[in-house]
């Protein structure tokens, strides 16, 4: 993670850039930086204290989750909770479900949301602001109300009992806020790139593939994160259509934790949600090194 | 530039392909279920909800040995939902008339009688006549179910009796004896209060521990018809004689019998405060037996905990000897799903599923037990409670519909820490009844 | 050059398959559950006319005034914290980190990856009073305050439940902002530098306008998902105690599935959309005449 130094090209050159200009001596600056790390500081606890409690619960038995309070450390350290959440857990299962949803989703998304963002926004046309308005409606419905015609749908499609319906309800109800987000960075380019692209003769589609798709490279990485745990954190859609546990998506899987009368198994739970966020934490580490990337790139381009 | 423009080609060709990778990853799962959703009319499908392991573990147990034939027949498979979207998924399986061959019922009994009333449900009273094995359920549990349901429309794979848990070491040590009225229970509360156990365990995070309270009281002390009188509208909860019995509990509360912090107890909570001698008394059912016979989580001993009936309002018309019974999570059999196989199922089932149940999991059920099965004392001693109990009553919610049943076990905490009057909360209670 | 812009089959083929699937899968379920609420009635029994009932009882329904009340209250508060968390710390990664931003914002944004459930478990274990004090409680005693029973009110599970909210949201929103701001051009900073700007002139003359158009998108999308909240409530309190954190969402969930009355749940639901409706129109409206203004 920290050695990346040629992803941070923009903010050293303007740190380099601004130098000269400082009068203060070094040590008067660093006292002045003091409240900025005690604040950083702060804020790391905040962030991580929790985490790191998640993984000290995830090696307690059940009876010093209920008798000692919640800072005290583990008895002993061993893989007790993560055996049985892996294996009554069905965990394997599970996660392969969330990947089948959750990327073809994803990849529709980008691809038929990037597409219908630049149509609205850099296409000229009648209606356009129309069709805008209907796609921003879809933000604002929520997703509650589609859920009873769509099983019908699914069902009478014969498509209940895959994961099918998972899909194609995860495009759908992640298009409004992609096409709505695009729309919003390509009204950020200037027009005359794409008309310089038009004069040259290519076609509008070879122009957006060629100089529009890249030119919001950052944003699509951006939208195509925020989707991504929208899609892998939902559980109202997981459970009202991936109706069996062969369907189960890890979300749904991690409430197998809670018993018939409201009990919980505390620790293979926090195993479970353990190796679920740290298996999505690696995920989220490898995008966010290609956003970093995409927005090195991206700062060449002017 | 170029080579920037080069590498963003790639890049898009990079989505596209993956895109199209992806998408036949998915069509290969769909694909591979297909054969799953399909072939539904050859299994013997059951839905049953992921909380409950007990009731798969024992079908899976029939359908290899007992019920080989059936399911030669007919092979099992267990579907499971989360408790939390068992409503959802019934109603929107029914509205496509699809439900399953056996299904769990909703947490409402009144959502049953809807899914019977559109033909939905077996009557199960004339088809284990015709089969021939009606007398293979216990009476009692027939009796409640229909006292639940209107009618015998689901199979009691558990059978619980609930009444009061109490640790008999500090009665002793603060002589009190096992109180038989409502006053001397207050008065034994009051004792432990002072003594610095907490008196009662209650999750008010549930809720229905605490309203399981005020049915008792109600009960006890109007008789056994009284919330029945309320369901079919000739009494109110609003009145003084029932809001009565709202103020009892609340009383409980104010005089700090639950301890702290009750609309957070959880579950597990409540029991393990009886369990770890913080607590004299728990009102539960007796699908706890599980908690006391974990030596782990019982430090007080399965041999200092007794079980006393729900103590009786002076001067009431209620019964002796008064338990509640439910029948934790019964399942429907669908009518339309319903032939001659199911029914082969059906009867083996109902045959051998008291005794297997017992003998595997330990689990009491409202089937016969047909064959001599070693038990510990604490079980015993239910079982012993359900043999010499003739006549037993219902809860608060039984005979609630859902709303109800949400306005009274999510206000239940807000009542006793006295945020809400017991004429509050009864009215409430009464406005979701419709 | 106008009609290579507008080209009828380039606009089919790139707007074409998102529209599509947007109607068939969004559009035509939205018309069809709206024309449930003249309904009463669920899919086992069959539905049955009601006219404009629903709407009549929308009116005088006391739990849904409830509801609405906290669904406003929530989104409020939990919107102004999310951006304004947001925004202070995009601001810090770009203007006072720099260069170790990278590795503070994978940190912070670590909540985001947390599911709801484990969240909602977290928060209760933090803020228990029995049978333990949790952290909160125990630090209260340490400075000689007395226990809260925290889901025990209604105002303190609030808080509770705007706390938590903002906790796992401010990373994303964070992300979300900072790559608006990454875009602002150095040499428009440099010369605004160069005019005698800095600190918090330079953040309101300069970087706040040219952030606008992500800034507002942030906010119509935070105010749009927190009217519709409904996972970290259910898993946090539940609704309770009580049902005074219902918002609107879990209202319309249960009465459609739980209580078997989807038209109502419909209706419900329309009275929700409506409101993201006029909230969002009235930020785009109020914000466009603001860029146009520049």
């Amino acid at each position: 993670m920290s050695t990346q130094a040629p992803d941070q090209k923009v903010p050293l050159e303007a740190m380099q850039r601004q130098e000269p200009r400082r009068t203060r001596s070094r040590a008067a600056k660093r006292w002045a930086k003091l409240p900025v790390h005690l604040l950083i500081a702060l804020l790391l606890v905040v962030v991580l204290y929790p985490l790191l409690w998640l993984v000290l619960g995830s090696f307690k038995t059940q009876q010093e989750f209920l008798n000692d309070p919640v800072w005290s450390l583990p008895g002993s350290f061993n893989f007790d909770n993560y055996v049985e959440a892996w294996t009554t857990g069905n965990l394997a299962v599970f996660v392969a479900n969330s990947l089948m949803a959750t990327l073809p989703s994803l990849a529709l998304i980008i691809v038929f949301g990037v597409a219908a963002g630049f149509a609205l926004e850099v296409m000229v046309w009648k209606g356009r602001n129309g069709v805008l308005l209907i796609f921003l409606t879809g933000i604002m419905v929520p997703g509650q109300m589609i859920l009873l015609p769509l099983f019908s749908a699914y069902f009478n499609t014969g498509l209940t009992g895959t994961l099918w319906p998972l899909i194609i309800t995860y495009t759908a109800t992640g298009l409004p806020l992609t096409v709505f987000m695009m729309a919003t960075y390509f009204r950020a380019v200037p027009r005359e790139v794409f008309e310089a692209s038009t004069l040259d003769g290519a076609s509008i589609i070879r122009s957006f593939i060629s100089i529009g798709f890249p030119m919001v490279r950052n944003a699509v990485f951006t939208v195509a994160l925020v989707q991504f745990f929208f899609i892998w954190n939902d559980l109202l859609i997981a459970l009202t259509f991936a109706n069996n546990s062969d369907l189960s998506t890890i979300q749904v899987g991690l409430l197998n934790f809670t018993g018939q009368f409201g009990t919980v198994q505390y620790g293979p739970l926090f195993a479970a949600i353990c190796l679920n966020v740290f298996g999505t934490l690696a995920i989220y580490l490898f995008l966010n090194q290609r956003i970093m990337k995409g927005l090195a790139a991206g700062s060449v381009k002017g | 530039m170029a080579t920037t423009r080069n590498k963003n080609r790639m890049l898009f060709l990079g989505v596209g392909l993956s895109t199209v990778s992806l998408l036949l990853t998915g069509c290969g799962a769909g694909s591979s279920n297909d054969g799953g959703g399909e072939s539904e009319a050859g299994e013997f499908t059951t839905l049953s909800v992921v909380e409950n392991t007990t009731i798969p573990a024992v079908l899976e147990t029939l359908a290899g040995d007992q019920c080989k034939t059936a399911a030669d027949a007919m092979p099992l498979k267990v579907d499971t939902v989360p408790q939390t979207s068992l409503d959802q998924q019934l109603q929107l399986q029914a509205g496509q008339g699809a439900l399953p061959a056996q299904f769990a019922a909703g947490s409402a009994p009144a959502l049953t009688k809807e899914l019977a009333d559109s033909g939905n449900v077996l009557d199960l009273e004339a088809t284990l006549n015709d089969l021939g094995v009606i007398d293979q359920v216990e009476p009692a549990a027939i009796d409640t179910v229909k006292a639940l349901y209107g009618g015998f429309n689901v199979l009691p794979y558990e059978y619980n009796v609930e009444g009061i848990w109490y640790n008999k070491q500090l009665f002793a040590d603060n002589n009190i004896e096992v109180p038989a009225t409502w006053d001397d229970f207050t008065a034994a509360a009051e004792t432990l209060n002072s003594s610095g156990v907490t008196p009662l365990s209650a999750s008010g995070e549930q809720g229905w521990p605490l309203t399981r309270l005020i049915s008792g009281y109600l009960f006890s002390d109007l008789g056994k018809d009284a919330l029945q009188k309320v369901a079919d509208g000739e009494a109110k909860l609003t009145d003084p004689e029932y809001v009565e019995a709202a103020a009892a509990v609340a009383d409980l509360g104010s005089k700090g019998y639950f301890g702290e912090g009750i609309g957070s107890i959880d579950y597990d909570t409540a029991v393990n405060q009886f369990l770890t001698g913080e607590a004299g008394m728990l009102y539960m059912g007796s699908w706890v037996l599980a908690n006391f016979n974990d030596e782990a989580a019982n430090q007080i001993g399965a041999e200092n905990i007794g079980f006393m009936p729900f103590p009786k309002v002076d001067g009431g018309a209620g019964i002796d000897n008064q338990y509640a019974a439910n029948v934790g999570l019964p399942m429907a059999i669908s009518e339309k799903a319903y032939n001659d196989q199911t029914g082969e199922w059906l009867s083996c089932i109902t045959e051998n599923y008291g005794s297997v149940g017992l003998a595997e999991k330990g689990a009491i059920s409202g089937f016969k037990v047909n064959e001599e099965v070693d038990v510990d004392p604490l079980t015993q001693t239910v079982q012993d409670t359900i043999a010499d109990t003739s006549e037993s009553v219902l809860w608060f919610e039984a005979l609630f519909g859902t709303q109800a049943t949400t306005a009274s076990q999510t206000n239940a905490a807000p009542l006793v820490t006295g945020s809400m009057s017991p004429e509050q909360f009864m009215d409430t209670v009464q406005s979701a009844l419709k | 050059m106008q009609s290579v812009l507008g080209d009828k089959k380039a606009l089919i083929i790139l707007l074409g398959p998102a529209l599509l699937v947007y109607t068939l899968v969004m559009l035509v379920p939205i018309i069809w559950s709206m024309g449930y609420t003249f309904f009463s009635g669920n899919a086992i029994s069959g539905f049955t006319f009601a006219g404009t009932d629903n709407f009549t009882r929308l009116f005088t329904d006391p739990e849904v005034r409830t509801a609405l009340s906290f669904t406003v209250r929530y989104a409020i508060v939990i919107t102004i914290g999310q951006i304004l968390m947001g925004y202070a710390l995009a601001l810090m990664y770009v203007f006072i980190l720099k260069k170790s931003s990278n590795i503070i914002r994978t940190l912070v944004f670590f909540p985001v990856v947390l599911p709801t459930v484990a969240v909602a478990l977290l928060f209760q274990k933090m803020f228990e009073i029995a049978p333990q004090n949790g952290l909160v409680n125990s630090l209260l005693n340490g400075v000689g305050v007395e226990s809260v029973d925290w889901f025990g009110s209604s105002s303190s599970s609030f808080w509770v439940i705007v706390l938590m909210d903002i906790w796992r949201s401010m990373g994303f929103y964070a992300v979300l902002l900072y790559a608006g701001l990454v875009d602002i051009p150095e040499d428009m900073l440099e010369s605004a530098r160069l005019d005698g700007a800095t600190g918090w002139r330079l953040i309101k003359n300069i970087v706040l306008p040219l952030s606008m158009p992500v800034l507002l998108s942030s906010i119509i999308f935070s105010i749009n998902g927190t009217l519709k909240v409904f996972d970290s409530i259910v898993a946090l309190t539940n609704g309770g105690p009580g049902s005074s954190t219902t918002p609107l969402t879990l209202y319309m969930f249960r009465t459609s599935f739980a209580f078997g009355d989807y038209g109502y749940g419909s209706s419900i639901a329309l009275l929700l959309t409506l409101l993201c409706l006029i909230v969002t129109i009235f930020i785009f409206r109020s914000s466009r005449r603001d860029l146009t203004k520049d």
